[in-house]
């Protein structure tokens, strides 16, 4: 087993008193708490002011960041991008793009860049203005490490052409030189080099380069040796310099910035036409030499050899420890791998590198109360386990609003996420009922395609009414369409509302029918039939007879199965007493009515019509 | 990096022994020897204190949240022998249900997978684990498992939901098979699986064997869709294992030491997508653990206490890939 390269880092929770108390944890959704305590149950708990503080603590903090938000929603786009034209990056134009897309990036940063510049310079009070400051640093390493990665492994520069982008990365990112020596120095001999280039045909080989790159170089020894400077000890170092002489480009070191500053400037003179196998060397000694001894590597330093070492998993590896986000990694990885320089190293966690870095970038983003939406594309460009972590964190997002409750359904159905679905519509669902809104209730079940719920919603539509005399959310049961089919109850609770309609357009046999097939159809649960037959109580008062004989027959049968089921009720409380003759009344009335009904029915029937 | 965003004060008279964030981590539940519960609305960096709630009679030990579909439910269980259920109704947490069936401190309380319903597992000092299932109306049936570690038991913790055989969605009002499980962690030094019977019973399934002392935590990790099922366990023995399971019909356990810590080791807990494993490790320490690519478990932060400086410049370690 290969061991972490160093211990695991520290955090210290600041009033927590590590001498006397242990700390009690656990995790939220996207966080960490930690508060003191005592494990021990056993132990008598000391009267001692014990610390209250619950911390949350969470990583990835970035994320909150105003500036970099820019910069999240930017490179999203560019990611989205890169994933969909995979298919077409082939043969000669998929290198272009590829660079293209890396420039894209870091162009990204670089407005982030002068963004969080502008709020450096802006800040009312000098601490954050170093923060911010030291912000714009580390992006402007980002950039760096980025700029050098695409010359290297996207753009694959070879020797010749390889310099010079090399000098261009050195220009761009060391522009911070202020001196008029420096840029004498700095400019002075690739203007001269430029026209020996011959940059926008470039129909020179490396070859014919590199012949009279060496003429021009013994012309200067010769230069040298003869002495020709001997009287001006300037001119004398300008032409050491230009041989590529590494102690007299160590003495101008207040010029040059940093060791790849000076690598840059020494592979100029000494060997422009460097081979890309062979930078590791230069690299490796101009980090020693500058440094000479007396300060050692910084992170940056390291992965910057990394870089030039080719070694590509070592760049990210460094990257990963250096940075405090995921966001660096994750993008140069995933381009990267659309470069096919990954060998696909199998990580539990994650198939490869890439997906493991672009699920922890995304997580991280789920943090956030609206960039999470752009944390779905990054798991859905994960084919390994993109799609369960999906399911894992798009269920904890609080559903503040019926706008953000749609917007994450309409994510989870577009990937049929049924389970996801189901379990957001009960919970919506529930809120409904425990504030009252029973219409939304019902179309969250209905959305949910639980029957249950539904069943529950339905009966307290039908209790309101018994209490109430009248429905709510009309519009929803009305054109509850093939829905009504979700449950039983729900399906009874439609009829009987079409039931009202139609009786209200006085369209009093087809009421009538409906209201009997609610009973003789079982539909109808046996606490309503009493409802129902009540509600058969005006139509059997009609001048007009409505229903038939047979019908009036099954009403009769109906209540007949009501009464002799119903239990006797046995009590000596006086309300039941009078429920109790309430009830009694009400079926008398109805036996009445069913009767006289009857008697007309046949009558009716038994006469020949038109008579 | 690691920093903290929060820091909400309790204002516990006494020691704070669990805290537990609500599902979306908007709300924040906290209980005390003082013996209150309490539910804080974190939301935004915020604290706000929503209920103080009242009714145990001894230090409490646990509070856990139900799912949401439920509404908000939460529940705590103490030294008193009690588990209590709270509701919040119309805007005002109230006690909901009292369950008083044990002899002896009730150290755990975990809530079933919602698709099981509405489920909560009690472990207790007197040795038996209780289940209480919500049937509707405000009744709660009980059913008892006696003597299910000799001495007592510390903790308990739900399987998560797999329907059995084909993931296929099924249609609607149709319930499918799930086959229900826990584990539990006792005095008798064992971890002991559970599983429900068709005639509704509980019986013991398995009994993974390692620690050499009280178990004192269980945390069966949630699933992430791959057929294994992995459960963490720690002891008084100061060791920790992670127990794997590949087979389907989930007979084989395998114990691996993730570590020997040089004391005891209290509360073993999962990250919400199962991939860190956070240990109350010794020296007061919580240690963050995940597995590497050859199967090893490393150590990738510690979280420490003390005084002076918020957090270094820390950063997690890189998983290894090599």
């Amino acid at each position: 087993m290969e061991e972490l390269d160093g211990e695991p880092t520290v955090t210290l929770i600041p009033g927590v008193n590590s001498k006397k108390h242990q700390m009690c944890f656990d995790w939220g959704p996207g966080e960490m708490l930690v508060c003191e305590t005592s494990f021990n149950k056993k132990e008598k708990s000391e009267v001692v002011p014990s610390c209250p503080f619950i911390y949350i603590i969470r990583k990835d903090v970035d994320v909150y960041s105003q500036v970099l938000r820019k910069l999240f929603n930017e490179s999203h786009g560019i990611f989205v991008g890169l994933q969909r034209i995979e298919e077409e990056l082939t043969g000669k134009s998929r290198k272009s793009q590829l660079v293209r897309v890396s420039k894209n990036y870091r162009s990204v940063i670089r407005a982030c860049m002068e963004e969080m510049h502008q709020v450096a310079i802006a800040a009312k009070d000098p601490a954050s203005g170093r923060q911010f400051s030291s912000q714009v640093s580390i992006l402007s390493a980002m950039e760096l490490i980025w700029n050098l990665c695409e010359i290297l492994f996207i753009e694959v520069a070879p020797a010749g052409p390889l310099l010079l982008h090399l000098l261009d990365w050195v220009r761009l990112h060391v522009c911070e030189v202020d001196s008029l020596s420096a840029d004498v120095l700095g400019s002075e001999n690739p203007s001269k080099h430029e026209s020996f280039w011959n940059l926008p045909g470039n129909t020179q080989t490396l070859t014919e380069l590199e012949l009279k790159w060496q003429h021009w170089h013994e012309e200067c020894e010769r230069y040298l040796q003869d002495c020709t400077f001997a009287s001006n000890p300037h001119l004398e170092s300008l032409c050491k310099i230009m041989l590529g002489d590494e102690a007299a480009l160590l003495e101008q070191k207040e010029l040059l910035s940093n060791w790849y500053h000076f690598l840059v400037t020494r592979l100029l003179y000494s060997n422009p036409t460097v081979k890309p196998i062979d930078l590791q060397y230069y690299a490796q000694s101009s980090l020693d030499l500058f440094l000479g001894g007396e300060s050692s590597p910084e992170p940056l330093d390291n992965i910057l050899m990394a870089a030039f070492e080719f070694d590509i998993h070592q760049v990210i590896k460094e990257c990963s420890i250096a940075l405090s986000n995921w966001w660096f990694v994750a993008h140069l990885t995933d381009l990267l791998d659309h470069c096919k320089l990954l060998q696909s190293h199998n990580l539990y966690f994650g198939s490869n590198m890439r997906e493991c870095l672009l699920l922890e970038y995304a997580s991280g983003l789920f943090a956030h109360p609206s960039l999470w939406q752009l944390g779905v594309d990054y798991f859905d460009y994960c084919p390994e386990l993109g799609r369960v972590s999906l399911e894992l964190h798009i269920e904890r997002i609080p559903l503040n609003t019926e706008q953000k409750a749609l917007k994450v359904l309409r994510i989870c159905e577009q990937r049929q996420m049924t389970e996801q679905v189901r379990s957001i519509c009960k919970i919506l669902a529930m809120k409904a009922v425990r504030n009252n809104r029973l219409g939304s209730a019902l179309s969250w079940s209905i959305r949910a395609k639980d029957a249950a719920f539904a069943t529950l919603v339905s009966d307290r539509f039908l209790r309101d009414y018994c209490e109430r005399g009248c429905f709510s959310d009309l519009d929803l049961i009305d054109n509850l369409g093939p829905a009504m089919m979700l449950s039983d109850r729900l399906t009874f609770l439609g009829k009987y509302r079409e039931f009202h309609r139609v009786y209200g357009e006085k369209r009093f046999a087809d009421a009538a029918s409906l209201l009997l097939s609610l009973m003789t159809s079982q539909i109808a649960p046996r606490s309503f039939w009493m409802t129902l037959l009540t509600d058969a109580l005006p139509l059997l008062e009609q001048k007009q007879v409505i229903f038939s004989a047979e019908q009036t027959y099954e009403l009769m049968q109906c209540l007949e199965d009501l009464t002799s089921g119903r239990p006797v009720h046995g009590g000596p409380d006086t309300q039941q007493c009078q429920d109790d003759d309430i009830e009694t009344t009400k079926v008398e009335m109805l036996r009445l009515a069913l009767a006289r009904n009857l008697a007309r029915a046949i009558v009716r029937e038994g006469s020949l019509e038109g008579f | 990096m690691v920093s903290v965003i929060n820091t909400v004060d309790t204002s516990h008279e006494d020691m704070i022994h669990d805290a537990q964030m609500d599902y979306y981590g908007t709300r924040l539940a906290t209980c005390s020897s003082d013996r209150s519960v309490k539910i804080f609305d974190v939301r935004n960096g915020g604290q706000i204190l929503i209920a103080d709630l009242r009714g145990h009679e001894g230090p409490v030990w646990q509070v856990a949240w139900a799912h949401p579909m439920y509404g908000n439910i939460l529940a705590s269980c103490s030294y008193d022998r009690k588990v209590i259920i709270w509701r919040e109704e119309n805007g005002t947490w109230e006690k909901s249900h009292e369950h008083a069936g044990h002899d002896s401190s009730v150290n755990s309380v975990c809530w079933a997978p919602h698709d099981y319903g509405l489920i909560l597992a009690c472990g207790s000092s007197d040795g038996a684990i209780s289940l209480l299932t919500y049937t509707g109306e405000g009744q709660w049936e009980v059913k008892k498992i006696n003597n299910a570690h000799t001495i007592g038991c510390n903790a308990v913790s739900w399987a998560p939901a797999v329907v059995p055989g084909s993931l296929i969605d099924q249609p609607s009002g149709q319930k499918p098979n799930y086959i229900k499980k826990f584990a539990s962690g006792g005095c008798d030094n064992l971890i002991k699986l559970w599983k429900e019977e068709e005639d509704g019973q509980w019986k013991e399934e398995q009994k993974l064997e390692a620690h050499s002392d009280w178990v004192r935590d269980v945390a069966w990790a949630p699933s992430i869709g791959l057929p294994t099922s992995t459960i963490a366990s720690c002891s008084q023995d100061g060791r920790v294992f992670i127990w794997t399971c590949d087979d389907a019909s989930g007979n084989t356990w395998s114990p691996k030491l993730l570590h020997k810590f040089n004391d005891v080791v209290w509360h073993v807990s999962w990250s919400i997508t199962a991939n860190i494993l956070a240990v109350s490790g010794g020296d007061n320490k919580v240690t963050l653990w995940k597995e590497s690519v050859d199967g090893q478990w490393v150590c990738i932060s510690d979280v420490n206490k003390g005084q002076g400086s918020v957090s270094a410049s820390v950063t997690e370690g890189q998983q290894n890939e090599q």
